[in-house]
């Protein structure tokens, strides 16, 4: 077994051991007719403070605390324990009073973008190495720029060279859309192939009105709508990943500051 | 040619392509040093030997410099407070630096370049009462070995008095050795008794010998270096236009062995025809041999040729023990013991050993510490990047980017070279290994931005940047009114506790620091 999967394994097994604890412990408060969902509470409560300090430790990169990787696993682990703990706390999967909800769709909120984001960030990185490129997200837009440039130029250089402006037209009027920011985002989330399928329809529209001197233009313009759709496909995928972020910690950052005045309320009405 | 170690030469032994007058010329240059001057440093890697003309310099022998004498970093480890105090203490402008620091250690500037730049000591009485030293006068020749082997420095020689000195690269100096009997006969006899025997004593086949055996050994061992040292050069061409230069052949598949390879220094790819092309079975660094299955075949009488070719990658430096000594003294006396390269090929696939082949072809062999990214685990969030920078004053020491194979990336930080080609050169002794972890460092203090490492550097790992001081401004030469330049470069966090910040930021397990040699992907066997 490598280290990661034992990793995670001993985490499963200690996040099941407590979960069982507490149950044990609570089913047992609960005979002795204590108030279990202050027990149930106040441990949710720390795991969520426990899971927010995940990004306290990033920026804590200088001091020689634990590896941020034991951090992740503990936070994805803990993050699905604080799920099942919060069914046991709420007792149902929908609470009654009016600010109770609104805690809860936050909470749910954030545990659902807390798990597409681990999905997409399992996802994302192996098809980026299926594109066979490796491109700094902050410098996609010059490389889009310089492949735009380098289109143009060849179009230039076709009218020039061959006297025909049939290639600078469909340029004109088609592919200059495609060169001039990224395109098929939504298509490329998702791992669609439209963005193929286009540029084989292009290469195929404009194919035949043009000579073979022409075609060897087309066919460089061609190697660089290639090269764009790959670059195209790290925007979305790269986007992607940076952007659930954007989702997710605001969403944690509101489901602690209603959990706090939760517990304030709680403490200051119920007992 | 006035010198008696040239004019004894007969300088018809030369070829015509290679005359003695074109080695001086070429190869050879006069330095001056002042009082105090350091000529070489104990630990530096050189490609030069020095022929004192006029003038007495010390060679310290023990107890060794303090290393900030000699213009090394002086790296104390941050507590968990200093270190967590840079929380705040980092500046908004990176590379911000103490200036008031620099006057701390004694650079004389270059009389005509910032290349020649060097660190003098200032109270040489001092020294020579603290240390003991021998002095070397004139016709003294040093510095050959480090300049011939590839290694490191064993001593460091200062000028007692002014002196003159000739130095000579190490091309001429291979020339020299190569074409004329004396030089030879220097060179080699004084390998023989400060190195080899050492090196002979280091290998388990020649361990068990005793003193009389082991010199018969070194007598009727040979000396060799293939390919070129200055292997950077041809290896940035190979990585800008694509094409590799021939790799030179040691000894080439079904041939004979004549007698054990050894290396001492450098690289040497191990590989078999196979089809149109050569596979690499694996490769060779300092301490191992090539050769010895094969001639313990002929020594249990069956005939056998080489199994595997050996090329040098980049330069090699190797000693070949003839094959009567290695009988006589090996084979009757502890018999077999190595294991054939060739039985990689029943357990690994050509698809398993694509990474090695990559790994040996880019010379990312040559790393002890390469940053190496799985991209199939990296989401790109830049988490190694920010925590570089939070520990280096708010600019990172790397970037994350680099040369791709499959779904492995060696990131554009410093690999910390086992052949570092940064230190030769330094005129300040700036780049050197730290003596607690073997990192290749630079000393801020001592650097003078002269830029000879980071143009050395074979894998564009080292960058030059501008300077600012305490209060945020640009230093600038007070004369030219040019920022001040210092070359920066990843140091695996040695003043930081934990270690390299950048494998404990990533939370996704996907950056490692490696010995290629020791990872299973790259082929490693055990």
């Amino acid at each position: 077994m490598s280290a990661i999967a034992t990793r995670y394994t001993l985490l499963w097994g200690a996040a099941i051991v407590g979960l069982a604890i507490l149950g044990v412990y609570t089913y047992l408060a609960n005979l002795q007719l204590e108030r279990t969902e202050f027990i149930t509470g106040y441990s949710l409560f720390a795991l969520m403070i426990a899971l927010a300090l995940f990004n306290a430790r990033k920026k804590l990169a200088m001091v020689p605390l634990i590896r941020s990787a034991y951090w992740l696993a503990i936070h994805v682990v803990g993050g699905a324990a604080a799920v099942i703990l919060f069914f046991i706390h709420t007792g149902s999967i929908w609470p009654t009073g009016g600010y109770e909800q609104a805690l809860a769709l936050v909470f749910y909120l954030v545990s659902v973008s807390g798990i597409v984001g681990y999905a997409i960030q399992r996802v994302n990185p192996r098809r980026l190495v299926q594109t066979d490129l490796e491109i700094i997200y902050e410098r996609i837009p010059a490389e889009l720029a310089e492949i735009r440039e380098k289109a143009e130029a060849e179009i230039l250089a076709c009218t020039e060279g061959t006297g025909s402006d049939t290639l600078a037209r469909h340029y004109m009027e088609t592919l200059s859309w495609y060169f001039r920011r990224p395109r098929f985002i939504l298509n490329n989330v998702f791992g669609g192939k439209a963005v193929e399928h286009w540029l084989r329809l292009q290469y195929r529209t404009v194919n035949r009105y043009l000579n073979d001197n022409e075609r060897e233009y087309l066919d460089r313009i061609n190697d660089l709508a290639e090269m764009k759709a790959k670059i195209d496909v790290h925007y979305a995928c790269q986007g992607m990943m940076k952007g659930w972020l954007l989702v997710h910690l605001p969403l944690a950052a509101a489901v602690l500051g209603l959990m706090f005045w939760h517990v304030i309320v709680v403490n200051v009405y119920a007992l | 040619m006035a010198l008696p170690e040239f004019a004894s030469i007969d300088a018809d032994s030369f070829p015509k392509h290679t005359p003695l007058d074109g080695i001086l010329r070429n190869d050879t240059r006069i330095v001056r040093y002042s009082p105090g001057d350091i000529v070489v440093r104990e630990g530096d890697y050189g490609n030069s030997a020095f022929l004192v003309v006029s003038g007495n310099l010390r060679v310290v022998i023990s107890p060794a410099l303090p290393r900030n004498l000699i213009g090394r970093q002086l790296s104390e480890r941050k507590n968990i407070f200093q270190a967590l105090a840079q929380l705040w203490t980092n500046r908004t402008v990176p590379e911000v630096r103490d200036t008031s620091r620099y006057g701390g250690q004694s650079v004389r500037d270059g009389a005509q370049a910032e290349t020649d730049a060097r660190v003098f000591l200032q109270d040489i009485p001092a020294v020579l009462d603290d240390h003991q030293t021998a002095q070397l006068g004139p016709s003294t020749l040093f510095g050959e070995l480090a300049a011939l082997g590839r290694v490191a420095r064993t001593a460091t020689i200062f000028a007692e008095e002014e002196a003159e000195l000739l130095e000579i690269r190490w091309q001429g100096l291979r020339e020299l050795r190569k074409y004329d009997q004396t030089w030879r006969k220097t060179i080699d006899d004084r390998y023989r008794e400060n190195a080899l025997k050492v090196h002979l004593k280091s290998s388990p086949y020649f361990s068990g010998l005793g003193e009389e055996e082991l010199n018969e050994v070194a007598d009727a061992t040979l000396f060799e270096s293939h390919g070129s040292f200055e292997w950077h050069v041809s290896y940035k061409r190979m990585r800008d236009q694509g094409k590799a230069d021939k790799e030179p052949i040691i000894a080439r598949e079904g041939e004979y062995p004549d007698g054990l390879l050894m290396i001492r220094a450098g690289f040497a790819r191990v590989s078999i025809k196979m089809g149109n092309g050569e596979r690499t079975l694996t490769y060779l660094g300092a301490g191992d041999s090539f050769g010895y299955d094969e001639l313990w075949a002929g020594h249990q009488g069956r005939d056998i040729s080489l199994q595997t070719s050996l090329k040098a990658v980049g330069y090699v430096d190797l000693l070949r023990v003839p094959a009567p000594i290695l009988e006589k003294y090996v084979f009757n006396k502890i018999g077999h013991q190595a294991a054939s390269p060739l039985h990689h090929l029943a357990t690994r696939t050509v698809s398993q050993d694509a990474p090695l082949e990559w790994a040996v072809e880019q010379r990312f062999v040559n790393g002890t510490k390469a940053m190496l990214i799985d991209l199939n685990r990296c989401v790109r969030c830049d988490d190694c990047v920010r925590a570089c920078a939070s520990t280096h004053g708010g600019n990172p020491r790397f970037i994350r980017h680099g040369r791709t194979f499959d779904h492995w990336m060696v990131a554009n930080a410093c690999m910390h070279c086992a052949d570092p080609v940064c230190m030769i050169g330094c005129p300040t002794g700036a780049v050197h290994r730290s003596l607690e972890t073997g990192a290749v460092v630079i000393n801020d203090d001592t650097c003078i931005g002269c830029g000879t490492c980071a143009n050395s550097c074979p894998y564009n790992n080292i960058r030059l940047v501008e300077i600012s001081d305490i209060a945020g401004k640009m230093v600038r030469d007070p004369d030219s009114q040019k920022p001040i330049m210092k070359a920066t470069k990843c140091d695996l966090c040695e003043t930081n506790p934990g270690g390299p910040s950048c494998v404990r930021a990533c939370p996704h397990d996907a950056l490692q620091r490696v010995t290629f040699q020791d990872d299973e992907t790259f082929g490693a066997t055990s």
